[in-house]
């Protein structure tokens, strides 16, 4: 056990925690947060969380489990201090960038309007629709990661799909 | 289970998108470096946090006692019982860091004649504490000095013994009638 071995003093061991579940982790936050320097800093800042908290680590929940559930936290804080800014949704700087200029490449035209559209979702909606279906975990994961409730975590999914559908055809995706 | 695997089958051009943002991306040079750095200068809480365990239930039966308590210690409200006279008030104001703490207790008794208290702080003694006449008509006061602890006592109105029904425990029947009782609580 891994978590055991970084307790007994073993600090490479949680080297090796990262490096298993960091690429995730970087991955919900760079969804939730549409901005790369953010998600490494929410990420980094779940780790070194999760690290100081590690002796009240339960060992009855999967360390993914629970690593992303401060990282969502952490999520969820950036974006309130970035609204509360701003005032306004931020998505990735290269992602407008891109967006602006001409695109030769379709992929990447789809690319950016699913960003674009995930961005435009009221957090809650975005969160629970990137954990089922860009981190395709189960509803059950998903409630341990967020705290909310299965059936609410499947509504805000349902909705932020068609959400996402609307927005997708607003862009000429069908 | 059918419908809930339907519901979340993405299709279209959702479905591609959805699979575009599976990409893991790639963090810039040297981020996984800093994050070592940072948790390995940061150190291990090694305190669990204790885990409190409270039912509902007893978490506002505490409450409630507390509350009852309180309202006992700062106001004693005290009544006699059915066919007695009036209910009465008794009230208690608390010095801190007084060794003995003033106590008042009340009756409210339109018709009594003579109201006295009783109790383990007079020895049961009818004689040794009249509580007075307010100028209202209605209310028997008296002021008792008591050292923190618990005492059972018991009105004694016109020679009938009352207890206060309203008290917050009610001792044993030692005189044919249940006892009061109030805590006095220490600073």
């Amino acid at each position: 056990m891994l978590v055991r071995a970084v307790l007994a003093g073993d600090p490479a061991a949680f080297a090796v925690l990262v490096d298993r579940h960091a690429p995730a982790c970087l991955r919900f936050a760079s969804r939730m947060l549409g901005s790369r320097e953010d998600a490494e800093d929410a990420t980094q800042e779940a780790f070194v969380r999760a690290h100081r908290a590690l002796a009240r680590y339960d060992e009855a929940v999967r360390f993914r489990t629970w690593v992303m559930s401060i990282l969502a936290n952490r999520c969820r804080t950036t974006l309130l201090h970035r609204h509360r800014r701003t005032s306004r949704v931020i998505v990735d700087g290269a992602a407008v960038e891109q967006a602006a200029g001409p695109s030769t490449d379709d992929d990447a035209e789809l690319r950016d309007a699913i960003e674009r559209a995930l961005a435009r979702l009221e957090t809650a909606q975005r969160e629970a629709f990137v954990l089922k279906h860009v981190e395709m975990l189960s509803y059950e994961e998903m409630s341990a990661i967020t705290g909310a409730g299965v059936s609410a975590l499947k509504m805000r999914v349902r909705r932020a799909c068609e959400r996402l559908q609307v927005l997708l055809r607003e862009d000429g995706y069908a | 289970m059918r419908e809930q695997q339907e519901d979340d089958q993405l299709t279209g051009a959702l479905a591609q998108a959805a699979s575009m943002l599976r990409a893991e991306p790639v963090p810039r040079a040297g981020w996984r470096e800093a994050l070592l750095e940072a948790v390995a200068s940061d150190e291990i809480d090694q305190m669990p946090l204790h885990r409190w365990s409270v039912r509902p239930a007893a978490a506002i039966a505490a409450c409630a006692a507390c509350v009852i308590a309180g309202a006992a210690l700062s106001y004693g409200v005290l009544r006699g019982p059915a066919g007695a006279p009036a209910p009465g008030v008794a009230a208690s104001s608390v010095r801190n860091g007084d060794a003995s703490l003033p106590v008042r207790f009340a009756l409210e008794a339109p018709g009594a004649v003579h109201v006295s208290i009783v109790g383990d702080f007079n020895g049961w003694n009818p004689a040794g504490l009249p509580l007075h006449r307010m100028p209202d008509g209605r209310t028997w006061e008296v002021e008792v000095g008591l050292t923190p602890g618990r005492y059972a006592y018991a009105f004694v109105v016109d020679g009938r013994l009352a207890r206060d029904s309203s008290a917050a425990e009610s001792g044993a029947d030692d005189f044919g009638v249940p006892n009061s009782v109030v805590l006095v609580g220490g600073s």
